[in-house]
């Protein structure tokens, strides 16, 4: 009796050391939805990551397992599936969202569990407040904000309109943006925050246009920009320059004839030691890519391998410790990934891009 | 200007269509039914479906109005004519519930996302200085000759004079040998074409997706009030006032009132400017505009 007891809570405790010793990440990301594209490409990135961790053996011994959950693009389902994650499938890191206003209320979870939470696609700065359990893979808006403010100065637009969602992503980017073309001298003659999701933008697009600006300088989620673009274009307000922030975020799914001559920023997604993973996008995938937020996908689940290996354990907070110390200079897909004192990327190269017939030209 | 004429007269189609239906049934069928606006929504679904299933688009939509009408009347004989023995507040209630029902079959059917219909780019072309489409000039027109078609119908035709005759009197109407429920199916067939209709020719101009018939709620009831309940031409007029308000909200600069250089009401608040006008008309004028004798609500 007492030597089966015994046993069976050897049994036990194997098993239990077994479970833990296994790296298994959950994804949180949008499948559906305005950013399903983007959400989609996410997943295309930690899908390649994934194969090659476990094509070289894994980490700890074992495969790395990915559970990917659709966010469907709403703060509910995303809560949802993050709570599974944590309670049912015991993840030790979630990776995700896309949208800062989903990002922000995942992440509190996240922390609040004890996880690691890897933000790939979103730049709210309210992002660095989410706790010490979080991390940013791509860099957040306070950077991106004077890059984009420096390049709309540089075109010669001195009286400016932003567009932007009216969510925690579009307010941030908004007030950012204001704040350093101000600073350059620039006027912003207006900030015009759109509800998401809506059936038509003409309204909004016609008050926009009255204010007959130097240029537009908007950020949209892919299919709310894909009807903006359109009617934009039907409106003729096209004519007027448009300067997109995230020139892939705003245009992925638009029709390419209403966005032809755009120009726009983005985030740098391939650095000095992409080229491999780029060449096994396009061989997986057979196209070039498809946004500008894959890689970023792919460098997160990296990183969280590598730092399971460095840890030689997959509890949160020995990611945590291998994480900040990988975090003084990773090479990843995306370019060397250096976390500041908050955990988030510092530094984050962007591009200058303008569209043309046949895709993104650069500048 | 012409501008704000053109896109005056493109929300007066959309807001008129499903407000006349309204209306219309509400003459003989005596609640007023809200999923009159639900059935602006099934319409462009339905024209959606059999347009991705591979037919002409015309013919989707014709199908998809037809339908919508067909269930309409089933509706009418299943529901809605059983809760109106309880009184026309139980109706509308059901009604309410109806909707709500089709909208939840809607989102677990076809889900939350906005859809559009397959139709390719239109460049704009400048009509009288307005910015014009092809798209937004067919739907125009279809909404224009479906309420003329229906202004023909009620006025010059045997159907039409019954439908008139049992609004005004049922009782007197059944007397003189019109058969009521015959006029009662008809009317309840053509509330739910015309409401399809207008969903189909809102959501050619821009997307569909679940929640375009709650949002047509306020407009199409402040519309249909103001122009009389029951009084189905009345209801156009109303909904050109509708129309009227809301393009002035949306496109009048308030910034020299308050010392800045622009400033805009959100376009999300311009929705309050029909509430604001069915409030008022239903304090000041509670039978529309057009009655002083009759009483019709």
């Amino acid at each position: 009796m007492r030597s089966s007891l015994v046993l069976g809570l050897g049994l036990l405790l194997a098993t239990h050391v077994a479970a833990k010793a296994e790296l298994v990440v959950g994804a949180v990301i949008p499948l559906s939805g305005a950013s399903a594209t983007q959400g989609e490409d996410q997943r295309r990135g930690m899908e390649i990551a994934l194969e090659e961790i476990n094509a070289a053996g894994g980490v700890l011994g074992k495969p790395v397992k990915l559970i990917v959950e659709d966010s469907g693009g709403r703060v509910p389902s995303a809560l949802d599936a993050a709570k599974k994650l944590v309670t049912v499938d015991s993840v030790s890191a979630v990776i995700g969202e896309y949208s800062s206003g989903i990002t922000i209320p995942i992440g509190q979870y996240l922390v609040q569990s004890g996880k690691i939470h890897l933000n790939i696609g979103s730049s709210s700065n309210r992002i660095r407040d989410l706790g010490a359990t979080s991390f940013s893979v791509l860099g957040l808006e306070a950077v991106s904000s004077k890059f984009a403010a420096k390049d709309v100065v540089a075109q010669g637009w001195k009286k400016i309109v932003i567009v932007g969602p009216n969510n925690a992503y579009g307010q941030g980017m908004a007030s950012g943006v204001k704040e350093e073309l101000e600073k350059l001298g620039a006027t912003v003659m207006s900030t015009l925050l759109y509800t998401e999701g809506q059936t038509t933008y003409r309204r909004e697009l016609q008050q926009a246009a009255q204010m007959k600006p130097d240029a537009f300088v908007y950020s949209a989620y892919g299919k709310d920009a894909a009807l903006m673009n359109r009617e934009a274009f039907e409106l003729g307000i096209n004519k007027t320059p448009w300067y997109a922030i995230y020139l892939s975020m705003c245009t992925a799914d638009s029709q390419r004839e209403t966005v032809v001559g755009q120009y726009g920023m983005d985030l740098n997604f391939v650095g000095p030691n992409g080229k491999a993973y780029e060449e096994a996008y396009r061989k997986k995938y057979g196209m070039s890519f498809k946004t500008s937020f894959s890689g970023y996908g792919y460098d997160a689940l990296k990183l969280l391998a590598a730092a399971a290996g460095k840890a030689g354990s997959a509890e949160p907070a020995k990611l945590r410790e291998a994480l900040i110390e990988l975090g003084k200079g990773y090479e990843g897909a995306t370019g060397t990934i250096t976390f500041d004192a908050g955990r988030q990327r510092s530094e984050q190269p962007y591009l200058t891009l303008k569209m043309g017939q046949n895709g993104y030209e650069p500048r | 200007m012409s501008q704000l004429v053109f896109d005056l007269v493109l929300r007066t189609g959309d807001v008129a269509l499903v407000a006349v239906a309204l209306s219309a049934a509400y003459s003989l069928v005596r609640f007023p039914n809200i999923a009159t606006v639900y059935y602006a929504t099934i319409g462009p679904f339905l024209t959606y479906v059999l347009a991705r299933v591979g037919l002409a688009f015309w013919l989707a939509a014709a199908l998809a109005t037809v339908a919508v009408g067909v269930l309409a009347v089933v509706l009418n004989a299943t529901v809605f004519d059983r809760l109106l023995r309880s009184g026309s507040a139980i109706a509308m209630i059901g009604s309410l519930a109806v909707g709500m029902l089709v909208t939840a079959v809607l989102l677990v059917t076809a889900g939350p996302d906005s859809m559009r219909f397959a139709f390719a780019l239109s460049p704009p072309q400048d009509l009288l200085g307005a910015r014009v489409t092809a798209l937004q000039l067919w739907s125009m027109g279809l909404s224009s000759a479906a309420l003329l078609g229906f202004a023909l119908i009620l006025f010059f035709t045997d159907i039409g004079r019954c439908m008139r005759a049992t609004a005004a009197n049922a009782d007197l109407a059944r007397a003189t040998g019109i058969d009521a429920h015959g006029v009662i199916r008809v009317i309840t067939f053509a509330s739910g074409v015309l409401a399809a209709l207008g969903g189909i020719c809102l959501s050619l101009k821009g997307e569909l997706n679940i929640l375009m018939g709650p949002d047509l709620i306020l407009p199409v009831f402040a519309a249909a009030i103001l122009g009389g309940l029951g009084n189905p031409l009345g209801a156009i007029l109303g909904a050109a006032v509708i129309a009227l308000t809301e393009v002035i909200a949306a496109s009048t600069n308030f910034g020299p009132l308050l010392g800045q250089a622009f400033l805009f009401l959100p376009v999300n608040y311009i929705g309050a400017t029909s509430f604001a006008i069915l409030v008022l008309a239903l304090l000041f004028r509670p039978y529309g505009l057009f009655v002083n004798e009759v009483r019709r609500v």
